[in-house]
C-alpha cells in the first residue's frame, strides 16, 4: 500500500508540472523536472540486508547495469527463478547466450558426470509483454548437491535507452512480482510417492531490489 | 520434336544453377552415335580431369590440402559431355552432404555445380567415440526386436552443423500431422563441423516390419544429430494387381537346372541385387544364386489366413510349364507361388521390364542407378500392424534396389486397394531409384522439405511417361508418344477406378495443392508434389485459358501450349540428372527445380519454345513469374515467426530457431509481403498442411486477434495460421508451429519459474506430475528442457 500511495502522489505532481509548462505532447517520466538535463545513463543503488537481493556487478557501465542475484549465505538451494517488472522506459539486455540471464557458475547445470557442452540446461530468460522479465536457473539433476546461495547465482542486465526521453533524476521502479527457489530438500527417490510429491515444491522467497535512477 | 535454338540463357539462371566457378558455354549440339562413342571412351580421363579441376578450386572454397573431391558416378550425356558427380572429403572422410557436379565438355572446358560444396571445413582432433560405440548408440535408438536384414554399415564422416535435425512429424491414422518424437532431434552443436558416424541400418523381419534408418551420431558426444528414413513410400497407399492388369504379355524368364522356370530376366541388369543377397543359393536344384544379375520377382509367403510368414519365394513354374498366371485377382492365401499368385508376378515383371526399357531406350540409362544394378520386386505383402500397414502401399528401398508391393486390402476393405503391382505404381517406385541411386546420393523424402515434393513429383511424372511409352507404336522405341497412355493419374487401376493423385489438377484428391506457397514444405511430399506435378503436366500438355477447366490455372489465366511428352521428359530428366544435386540435405526448392529445368531446356535446344514453356509451366503452378512478365508476383512469407524444421545454418549454436511455442499464450507472428506496396494480409487459422482426415476438418486452433497476434489454442499439437495477401488473394503463406505445455506449476502463468517443474521431475520415474512434461508425457528428460528453452526464446525474445 505504501508503494501505491507514493505512485499516486508522484503522478499528481507530474501532471501539475506538465500543465504549468504549457503541456507537451509527451509525458514526463516520473520523478523528473522539465528543467532536468536529458539522462545519459543509469544509477543503481544496492538494497540493504543480507537476504535475497539484486546487487550491482562491478562490470556495470552507465548504460548497461548488470545486476547479480545473491541469496542468504547460510542457505543451500537447487535453483531460483523470478519475475521482475520494469517501466517501459528501460530495456532488459541479452548476454552472449542470447538470453536475458547469465549463469553465475554456482549451480551445477549439467547432469552429474557430464562434460557434454551440448547438453540442454535449465537456464532461461525472456521478456514478456509489459516489460516483465522472467528468468530462472535450475539444477535438473537431483543427484547434484544443493549449492550455497550466498554468492552470485545469476545475472540480468538493465539497459539505458536513449530514445525514451529520460531525464536525470527520473525514478525507474523495479518490482519483483514473483520469486521462488528449489529448496535443498526435494525428497529422494527412495521416499514414498506421497512424500516425494510433497517435497518437490518451489518455496516462495522475497528478493530485495535497489533503486534505479536515470542520470 | 527438336528445334533450333539459340538464345543465350539468362545470366541469372546460370549463376543460380551453376554456382561459383561456373563457365558459360554455348549449347552443345546433338552427336551421332560414332562421335558419342568416342566421347564415352574418354570418360575415364574426364573423370580425372574433373577431380583435378575441383582440387584447383579448393582455395576458393576455403579448403586446404586435406580436402578432396572424389568421383563417385559418371555418365556421358547425348551431347558428349561427361557428367561427373563427386563427393567431398576431408582428411579422407566423406563430408556429409558435400557434393559437386562437373560437366566436362567435349571441347575441354568444365562447367561446375558447386551449390552443395561445404566451405571452410575444419575440425579439432579425432573423434573420441569409436565406430562400434556409435553403432551401439544407433541400435539403442532403433531398438530392433528381430534380426537385422543386413549388417549395419558405419562410416566416419564430417557432419556440417547446419544439417542438424530438428522436429519431425508423421501422419496419424486420419492423415493429420503429429509430432514424431522418435525421429526428432534435440542435440545442439557449437561448431560448424563435427566428426560423426553415419550408421545405416536395415530391418526386415516379423517383429519390426521393414525399416531403413540412417543415423548421424556425434563422434564426440554420442548424440544423435540426424535421423533419415531411407525408404521411399508410395504413401498413403497404392497398389497394382496381378497379370490381371497387364493381360497377356511376353516375359523373359529363366530355365532352371531342374527344368522349372524362374520369374527372372537375365537380359536386364549387369550387377547383382542387394535385396536377394541374403537368400541362400540353390546350386543343386534350380541353380539360382544371388550372384546372378537379373530382374526378378519374389513373393511374400503368407499363411492360409494371409499372415506374413516372413519367408519369401521366387516365382517358379513346374517343369516344362512356360505359361504364368491366371489373370484373376489374387485370393490364394498360403499358395502365393501358385498360378493365381503368379498373375501378380507377371504384372510386376512386365511393368519392371517396361520401365527398365523406357529409361534405357529414351535416356540411355543402364538401370535405375545408372550402373546396371538389377532390380528385384517382392509382391503380395500382406503385413499389417498397428504402426504400419503394407497391404495398400508400395515402397522403394535405396539399400536393396528393390520394390516392395502390397497385396491390397480390397475388397475386404472397400476403401483399400487392389494388388499394388500396376505399371504406374512400379514405374513410380523405380523412378525413386533414378533420383536416389545410392545411400549418399538421394533426395530427402520427409515432410519439412520442399525436396520431398520434388521426389514424389518426379516419380509421378515419369510414371506417366512410362505409361505413354508402353502404348508406343512397335519399333518406335526412342520417342515417348503423345498418346492417351499417360492418363495423368496415379493409381487409378489399383484404386478400382479412383486415382490416388491427379497431375493435371492435384487438388482433386482434396489433400494436394495446385500452387506453391511459403510453408508448402510442411506437407507430406506426396501432397506437396502437387505444384510440380502440375507444372510438369502443363509443360507437356499445356494449360487451358478456360476457367473451370481442370487444366486452367489462375496463376496463368491466358493458358499455354505444351511441348509434348518427349520434349518435356527430356528436359526434366536432364534437369534432375545433370543440374540438381541430390546430397541428402533436403535443400532443393521448387524454385531451384524451375531453374534447372530452364537450363536443361536451353541445353537441349528447345530454347525458342522450350524455355518460355518451362517458365510458363512453372509460373502456372505459382513457382516464379511467367515468361516476359514485367511485374514480379506478390509473395507472402513468414519472417522470423516460423523457421525451418531444421536449425538454420547461421544459427547452428542456437536453439532459438525451432518452431515451438507454448500453448494458450499470445504470440506475434511477423509476415513479409514482397513485390507489392499493399502489404496488408488477412489472417486465418489452419493451413493446407493441417489436413485432418477425409472430412477435411482442418485444425483451426486458437484465436487470431485483431492486431494479427495469435492466441494459441490450449492443445499440445502442431498448429498453423495462414496469412493471405489482400492485394492478391492467390498468394498466401502458412506458418506452422508445435505447441507445448509450459505451465508446469499450474499457476496460470507461463514464465521461467515453470522450468523448475521440469527440473525437479527430470528423469524421475513414478513421482512425475504429468504437468511437468511439456509433452504431457510420463517422463521428463532433456527433450523437455530443450523444448522449454526453445519456446521461451521464440515467444519472449530479448529485443
Amino acid at each position: 500500500m505504501r508503494t501505491r500511495s507514493l505512485s499516486l502522489v508522484l503522478s499528481a505532481l507530474v501532471l501539475s508540472l506538465a500543465i504549468a509548462c504549457g503541456g507537451g505532447s509527451s509525458s514526463t517520466p516520473s520523478g523528473s523536472t522539465p528543467s532536468a538535463p536529458p539522462a545519459t545513463g543509469l544509477i543503481y543503488t544496492n538494497p540493504t540486508g543480507t537476504g535475497w537481493r539484486l546487487v550491482k556487478d562491478a562490470s556495470s557501465t552507465p548504460t548497461r547495469v548488470i545486476l547479480n542475484l545473491v541469496g542468504p549465505s547460510d542457505l543451500k538451494t537447487r535453483g531460483v527463478g523470478f519475475n521482475l517488472q520494469a517501466p517501459a522506459t528501460i530495456k532488459f539486455g541479452a548476454f552472449t547466450n542470447g538470453m536475458a540471464i547469465n549463469e553465475g557458475g554456482v549451480y551445477q547445470l549439467l547432469s552429474a558426470g557430464s562434460a557434454d557442452p551440448s547438453e540442454p540446461i535449465a537456464l532461461i530468460g525472456g521478456v514478456k509483454a509489459g516489460n516483465l522479465l522472467t528468468a530462472g536457473i535450475f539444477q535438473k539433476d537431483r543427484s547434484q548437491p544443493a549449492q550455497d546461495s550466498g554468492t552470485t547465482l545469476c545475472q540480468i542486465a538493465v539497459l539505458f535507452d536513449a530514445t525514451k526521453g529520460l531525464h536525470a533524476g527520473d525514478k525507474l521502479p523495479l518490482q519483483i512480482t514473483k520469486a521462488k527457489v528449489i529448496p535443498e530438500d526435494i525428497g529422494t527417490i527412495t521416499d514414498d510417492l506421497l512424500t516425494l510429491d510433497k517435497k518437490m515444491k518451489m518455496a516462495d522467497i522475497t528478493i530485495a531490489v535497489g533503486s534505479l535512477t536515470a542520470n | 520434336m527438336r528445334r533450333p535454338l539459340p538464345h543465350p540463357v539468362s545470366a541469372l539462371v546460370l549463376a543460380l544453377a551453376l554456382g561459383s566457378g561456373s563457365l558459360v558455354a554455348a549449347p552443345a549440339p546433338q552427336l551421332d552415335r560414332a562421335t558419342l562413342a568416342v566421347h564415352r571412351a574418354q570418360q575415364p580421363q574426364r573423370i580425372i580431369q574433373a577431380q583435378a579441376h575441383f582440387a584447383s578450386l579448393r582455395a576458393q572454397f576455403g579448403l586446404g590440402e586435406g580436402d578432396a573431391f572424389v568421383a563417385r558416378h559418371a555418365f556421358t550425356n547425348p551431347e558428349g559431355e561427361a557428367i561427373v558427380r563427386l563427393e567431398q572429403t576431408h582428411d579422407g572422410h566423406r563430408v556429409w552432404g558435400g557434393q559437386a557436379v562437373a560437366h566436362v565438355l567435349p571441347e575441354g572446358g568444365i562447367r561446375t555445380i558447386t551449390t552443395s560444396v561445404r566451405t571452410s571445413v575444419a575440425l579439432q582432433g579425432e573423434p573420441q567415440l569409436s565406430g562400434d560405440r556409435a553403432l551401439r548408440i544407433a541400435l539403442a535408438h532403433l531398438a530392433p526386436k528381430g534380426p537385422m536384414k543386413d549388417a549395419p554399415q558405419v562410416e566416419r564422416v564430417v557432419f556440417p552443423a547446419q544439417f542438424l535435425g530438428g522436429l519431425a512429424s508423421k501422419l496419424d491414422g486420419t492423415g493429420r500431422p503429429v509430432l514424431d518424437r522418435s525421429m526428432s532431434v534435440t542435440a545442439k552443436l557449437d561448431a560448424p563441423y563435427v566428426w560423426a558416424y553415419e550408421v545405416r541400418t536395415r530391418l526386415h523381419n516379423r517383429e519390426d516390419g521393414t525399416k531403413e534408418l540412417t543415423y548421424l551420431i556425434d563422434g564426440n558426444t554420442g548424440k544423435i544429430l540426424r535421423i533419415q528414413d531411407m525408404v521411399q513410400h508410395l504413401e498413403p497407399a497404392q497398389g497394382s494387381g496381378t497379370g490381371f492388369y497387364r493381360g497377356a504379355v511376353t516375359l523373359n524368364t529363366t530355365l532352371a537346372n531342374d527344368g522349372t522356370y524362374l520369374l527372372m530376366d537375365t537380359t536386364r541388369g549387369t550387377r547383382t541385387n542387394q535385396f536377394v543377397s541374403g537368400y541362400q543359393a540353390d546350386p543343386s536344384a534350380t541353380g539360382w544364386s544371388p550372384d546372378i544379375p537379373a530382374l526378378q520377382v519374389w513373393f511374400h509367403q503368407n499363411d492360409s489366413d494371409g499372415n506374413y510368414t516372413w519367408m519369401d519365394g521366387l516365382f517358379q513354374t513346374p517343369v516344362g510349364v512356360t505359361t504364368w498366371g491366371d489373370g484373376l485377382p489374387f485370393t490364394a492365401w498360403g499358395q502365393e507361388g501358385g498360378i493365381n499368385g503368379q498373375t501378380v508376378g507377371v504384372d510386376a515383371m512386365s511393368a519392371m521390364t517396361t520401365t527398365w526399357d523406357f529409361y534405357k531406350n529414351i535416356f540411355g540409362r543402364d538401370g535405375m542407378d545408372g550402373q546396371g544394378t538389377a532390380v528385384a520386386a517382392n509382391v503380395l505383402n500382406n503385413f499389417a500392424s498397428p504402426s504400419w500397414d503394407s497391404r495398400d502401399n508400395a515402397s522403394w528401398s535405396t539399400w536393396g534396389q528393390y520394390i516392395d508391393l502390397g497385396a491390397g486390402s480390397y475388397p475386404a476393405n472397400p476403401k483399400g486397394f487392389q494388388s499394388m503391382a500396376d505399371l504406374d505404381v512400379i514405374a513410380h517406385e523405380m523412378t525413386h531409384g533414378v533420383t536416389n541411386p545410392s545411400q549418399s546420393h538421394y533426395w530427402v523424402n520427409s515432410a519439412g522439405y520442399e525436396e520431398a515434393g520434388l521426389n514424389e513429383a518426379v516419380s509421378d511424372f515419369f510414371a506417366q511417361m512410362v505409361k505413354a511409352y508402353s502404348t508406343r507404336t512397335p519399333g518406335e522405341d526412342s520417342v515417348i508418344p503423345d498418346t492417351d497412355g499417360a492418363d495423368w493419374q496415379i493409381g487409378k487401376n489399383v484404386g478400382h477406378g479412383t486415382p490416388l493423385r491427379w497431375l493435371d489438377k492435384p487438388s482433386l484428391d482434396e489433400r494436394s495443392v495446385d500452387g506453391w506457397f511459403d510453408g508448402i514444405k510442411y506437407m507430406d511430399g506426396h501432397f506437396s508434389a502437387g505444384p510440380l506435378n502440375r507444372a510438369f503436366y502443363f509443360l507437356a500438355n499445356g494449360a487451358s485459358s478456360t476457367p473451370g477447366s481442370a487444366s486452367y490455372s489462375p496463376y496463368l489465366p491466358g493458358g499455354m501450349t505444351g511441348i509434348g511428352n518427349d520434349a518435356a521428359a527430356r528436359i526434366i530428366y536432364k534437369a534432375i540428372t545433370e543440374f540438381l544435386v541430390g546430397d541428402g540435405t533436403g535443400t532443393i526448392t521448387f524454385q531451384r527445380v524451375r531453374e534447372a529445368c530452364e537450363q536443361a531446356a536451353w541445353y537441349k535446344g528447345y530454347y525458342s519454345e522450350g524455355t518460355p514453356a518451362v517458365r510458363n509451366a512453372f509460373a502456372a503452378a505459382n513457382i516464379g513469374d511467367a515468361h516476359n512478365q514485367t511485374t514480379p508476383r506478390t509473395q507472402v512469407r513468414f519472417a522470423d515467426f516460423r523457421h525451418d524444421d531444421y536449425i538454420e545454418s547461421t544459427h547452428f549454436s542456437d536453439y532459438s530457431t525451432r518452431q515451438v511455442f507454448p500453448k494458450g499464450e499470445t504470440v506475434v507472428p511477423r509476415i513479409t509481403v514482397l513485390n507489392n506496396s499493399n502489404t496488408a494480409v488477412t489472417w486465418s487459422l489452419g493451413g493446407p498442411s493441417m489436413f485432418n482426415g477425409a472430412d477435411q476438418n482442418i485444425s483451426k486452433g486458437g484465436v487470431i486477434n485483431a492486431d494479427g497476434s495469435w492466441t494459441t489454442p490450449n492443445v499440445m499439437a502442431w498448429h498453423s495460421i495462414t496469412a493471405t495477401s489482400q492485394a492478391d488473394p492467390k498468394q498466401f503463406a502458412e506458418g506452422r508451429v508445435f505447441l507445448i505445455g509450459m505451465d508446469t506449476d499450474m499457476d496460470g502463468e507461463v514464465d521461467a519459474l515453470d522450468m523448475a517443474g521440469v527440473s525437479v521431475s527430470w528423469y524421475l520415474w513414478g513421482a512425475l506430475n504429468p504437468a511437468h512434461s511439456v509433452f504431457e508425457a510420463p517422463l521428463v528428460d532433456d527433450d523437455d528442457v530443450a523444448f522449454f528453452v526453445d519456446a521461451m526464446k521464440s515467444t519472449w525474445p530479448v529485443k
